[in-house]
């Protein structure tokens, strides 16, 4: 049975009529219509599904929607600053051709501000611990990797959030 | 992939959680980290007509520390919680180890420490390691609480000693007597999101003279239906002094003792050999670690 839930996603309050059974990335790109979350294996296995709730990355495909009332949901979109600026991140990603066919890049993205916020200058292997359940099948990690340190770098030297 | 319907409650106390499981019995199914159970609702292995999400219960969650008592740990704490949990792993690093093998990064954000154990998967990472530092489980019901240890709570391959209205609160580690060290280790086909063919926890403590073997607990994982407590390892070991040749009979035995499968993820003869070797490493990187305190 369908009730009214407010979602709040990216700063935004969303009044949705939801069934308890919707899972989080449907509600996300079918009913708000952010479609930069992407679907993958729906297993919690590939991670690119992820986005952040009260700032730490969750799978979405086994997210009930419903279990996240009151809290913030950030996705892809939400990273972008008002004026469509990008986030310090997404530019190392475009910087470091960390991009390929781009279907792993939001959840990539996600994972890696969660850990920048945890621990500034992350080493290396803690990137890569922080980055091995998000699969990237364009085999593009060594430039994911280098992106995030970059972003790290950039984003302690710049005070950015 | 959709999940069939049901209907969803959200507890905000424990007494309403309790009451809610008690009224709704068999029909309902707890929900809380949910990286196994909707996964099974998925794929229609399970169809429970109600869901109990016992996350907003605060009393459910967090991390408590006494000294001389140990740690409360609640049943819906984060296995993220647990890995950067600086009490966990300064107290029961094993524990620490075991939080942070499990799953991915977003699997751990989501996973609990109660879910863990109540799915009782043979291989899963943190019983082992608990059972190794002694702990025990609070289940609670609306008649009262019972206090049991993890391995007599986890009765077999995904089956659990819960009763009818009952769930699992939260888990009592003991404190570690002076000089011991746990730690823990496993085998498997990579580390992300994998699956071990063989884990094992080892909760050591020496007498004072540093190196007379005078407490062991030896847990293996996913080479028998539950938990498997070594007895033959510490009757080789306590009372005696620490040495090569001690270890290596010790870990004859633990492979000996193991009861494993073949399947999907490893023979069982590969399995035997593999407790030789991590009975080996961990109980010497134990013994190291004690010495060092």
């Amino acid at each position: 049975m369908k009730q009214l839930i407010s979602l709040e996603i990216n700063d935004r309050v969303y009044d949705l009529p939801l069934d308890p059974r919707d899972l989080l990335v449907d509600v996300i790109r079918k009913k708000v219509g952010l479609t930069g979350t992407k679907k993958g294996c729906g297993q919690g296995d590939c991670g690119a599904c992820t986005v952040l709730v009260d700032g730490k990355p969750i799978l979405s495909c086994l997210t009930l929607a419903i279990t996240c009332r009151g809290k913030k949901i950030t996705t892809i979109e939400g990273l972008t600053g008002d004026t469509g600026e990008l986030h310090p991140i997404q530019q190392a990603f475009v910087d470091y051709g960390a991009v390929q066919c781009g279907f792993c890049t939001p959840g990539m993205i996600l994972t890696a501000k969660a850990l920048l916020d945890r621990i500034a200058r992350p080493t290396e292997e803690e990137i890569k611990r922080s980055i091995s359940g998000n699969i990237c099948r364009c085999t593009g990690y060594k430039k994911i990797i280098e992106a995030i340190e970059a972003a790290g770098n950039t984003i302690s030297a710049e005070g950015v959030k | 992939m959709y999940l069939d319907h049901f209907e969803y409650h959200a507890p905000q106390t424990s007494g309403q959680a309790m009451d809610l499981i008690e009224s709704l019995g068999d029909k309902a199914r707890l929900l809380a980290g949910g990286t196994d159970l909707l996964l099974m609702m998925k794929d229609k292995t399970l169809k429970p007509e109600h869901l109990i999400d016992i996350n907003n219960v605060e009393e459910y969650k967090g991390i408590s520390y006494e000294p001389g008592k140990g740690a409360v740990i609640g049943a819906t704490t984060k296995i993220a919680d647990l890995e950067h949990s600086t009490l966990i792993q300064e107290k029961y690093y094993a524990l620490h180890q075991a939080a942070g093998e499990l799953g991915s990064t977003q699997v751990r954000t989501m996973a609990t420490v109660g879910g863990n154990s109540c799915h009782a998967s043979p291989a899963a990472e943190t019983p082992t390691p608990l059972v190794a530092l002694g702990a025990k489980v609070v289940l609670s019901s609306t008649s009262g609480e019972r206090e049991m240890p993890l391995e007599e709570f986890i009765t077999g391959n995904r089956m659990n000693a819960l009763a009818e209205g009952e769930l699992l609160t939260r888990f009592l580690v003991p404190d570690l007597p002076p000089k011991s060290a746990s730690r823990y280790s496993y085998i498997g086909l990579r580390d992300a999101m994998e699956i071990d063919a063989v884990n094992m926890a080892v909760n050591l403590t020496v007498e004072d003279d540093g190196r007379t073997v005078k407490d062991l607990r030896l847990v293996m994982g996913s080479v028998a239906p539950r938990p498997l407590v070594s007895t033959e390892v510490p009757s080789l070991m306590i009372g005696k002094e620490f040495d090569e040749k001690l270890l290596e009979k010790a870990a004859q035995a633990a492979s000996e003792e193991a009861k494993p499968i073949s399947d999907i993820r490893a023979s069982a003869e590969y399995r035997r050999k593999v407790v030789a070797v991590l009975a080996r490493r961990l109980l010497k990187n134990a013994f190291d670690a004690v010495r060092e305190v």
